[in-house]
């Protein structure tokens, strides 16, 4: 079936299978591999891609359910080869260790500072949790968001 | 990697109708087909091997079922397609049903909020599904409807097992209906789970009170979500506790012991009640 999408503010069509999920679309159709697969099922979040304006998981969207959807990736945050104020902010605060769950913390934090941009530590935990991180065990990743909200005590 | 599949997304309700008249999974008769509307939880089921759906129906297209409509006399509508965050952020559901919020915000994760559906939630019709307990206070009505015409029932008369319904081949729910008796109750809702996000309950209740009517339904503790008879408002705890265990019959497993569960739901009960 064809389909059409944004992504990143590019556009793209492609002929793709029922069966072909969004994540693998992206990473494998559209060659962005900075979207990544974990459980596969909806649980921890790697996959988190924004689409309309909304987080989900992209491994239980199918592609051709994203026909004609606008969606946002992490290879979109940084523009022109500088990292976006959020991502320095992961950097800074060693907000990443193997780095796996890094772009889906990223872009549930990017949507979560959009809609609410000064939310408190328990807000930020809510909106993470759908994210699972086996490394930092969190902290540093509420610490970045507190700092890219500039609600950091310096 | 999914297994194969075909995908349909009708535009309107005839398309919609004729589609899932066409294909009931009978022998001879059509494909397996299946509703899509979030997809959060069947795309899971296909994807671990539980579902040999051969054609997914895909609703989301259909712009009437994407109402939710609050009317003073009929009360609230919420149609397929509404989502969870939808749900979450409209204004009359918070004024007049704040309870479906807090179960609503109960479900999953962000991710899952944003692409789940309510009546997908009460399709899946898991005993531990989060808007069984408040939509079950509320009396919610299903309304379902076939290229043969349409029927209503009590939520609480479609749960039919484990993952069963009511529902027949050829069928869908399309809305449903919160009658508006119940709009601005006190309430109270509990959920007994590991951590504080995206896990399933272990036992829940919900609790909902307005002028001479108390109501208790109960997830996680049945092999279907629980409503228990309705009670006046000046009830004791004790005597909704002892009509709670005699209409639940929770199990031992993984994840807790029928002890404890049942220990929770009497936690629960007297906690709510106090508070409202």
């Amino acid at each position: 079936m064809k389909i059409n999408v944004k992504v990143n503010g590019k556009k793209y069509e492609r002929d793709v299978r029922e069966n072909m999920t969004l994540l693998r679309f992206i990473r494998e159709e559209i060659g962005l591999t900075g979207t990544k697969e974990g459980c596969g099922v909806g649980e921890c979040g790697a996959c988190t891609v924004i689409l309309n304006g909304k987080t989900v998981n992209s491994c239980i969207v199918l592609a051709v359910e994203a026909d004609g959807t606008v969606i946002e990736t992490i290879e979109g945050e940084a523009k022109n080869g500088k990292m976006s104020k959020l991502q320095n902010s992961f950097h800074e605060h060693h907000a990443v260790q193997c780095g796996f769950c890094t772009p889906g913390m990223v872009l549930s934090a990017k949507t979560l500072l959009k809609e609410n941009p000064k939310p408190s530590e328990h807000e930020i935990k809510e909106a993470l949790e759908g994210n699972f991180c086996r490394c930092t065990g969190y902290q540093q990743i509420i610490e970045a968001i507190q700092d890219a909200s500039g609600q950091m005590k310096k | 990697m999914l297994k194969e599949f075909s995908y349909l997304a009708p535009k309107n309700k005839t398309q919609l109708l004729k589609l899932l008249a066409e294909h009931t999974g009978k022998p001879g008769v059509g494909k397996t087909a299946k509703i899509l509307a979030g997809g959060t939880d069947i795309l899971v089921n296909i994807r671990n091997g539980f579902d040999k759906t051969d054609l997914l129906i895909d609703i989301k297209k259909i712009g009437e079922y994407s109402k939710l409509d609050f009317n003073k006399t009929k009360g609230l509508l919420i149609g397929a397609n509404v989502t969870y965050i939808q749900l979450i952020n409209n204004k009359n559901v918070k004024k007049h049903y704040p309870v479906l919020i807090e179960t609503a915000g109960k479900v999953g994760s962000p991710q899952l909020r944003n692409r789940g559906t309510i009546i997908g939630n009460i399709c899946t019709a898991s005993p531990a599904a989060d808007m069984s307990r408040s939509l079950l206070c509320l009396g919610a009505e299903v309304n379902i409807v076939s290229i043969k015409g349409s029927r209503s029932m009590k939520l609480k008369d479609f749960f039919k097992g484990v993952k069963k319904t009511a529902l027949k081949a050829g069928e869908i729910v399309e809305s449903i209906t919160i009658p508006i008796d119940m709009a601005d109750a006190k309430y109270g809702d509990e959920k007994l789970k590991r951590i504080k996000g995206h896990d399933l309950a272990q036992a829940a209740v919900s609790i909902v009170k307005k002028d001479k009517v108390l109501r208790v339904a109960i997830s996680s503790c049945a092999i279907v979500p629980v409503l228990l008879k309705d009670f006046k408002s000046n009830v004791s705890s004790a005597t909704v506790c002892k009509e709670a265990l005699k209409s639940i019959s929770p199990i031992d497993d993984i994840r807790a012991s029928k002890d404890y569960r049942i220990h929770m739901v009497k936690t629960y009960i007297k906690r709510i009640m106090d508070k409202i």
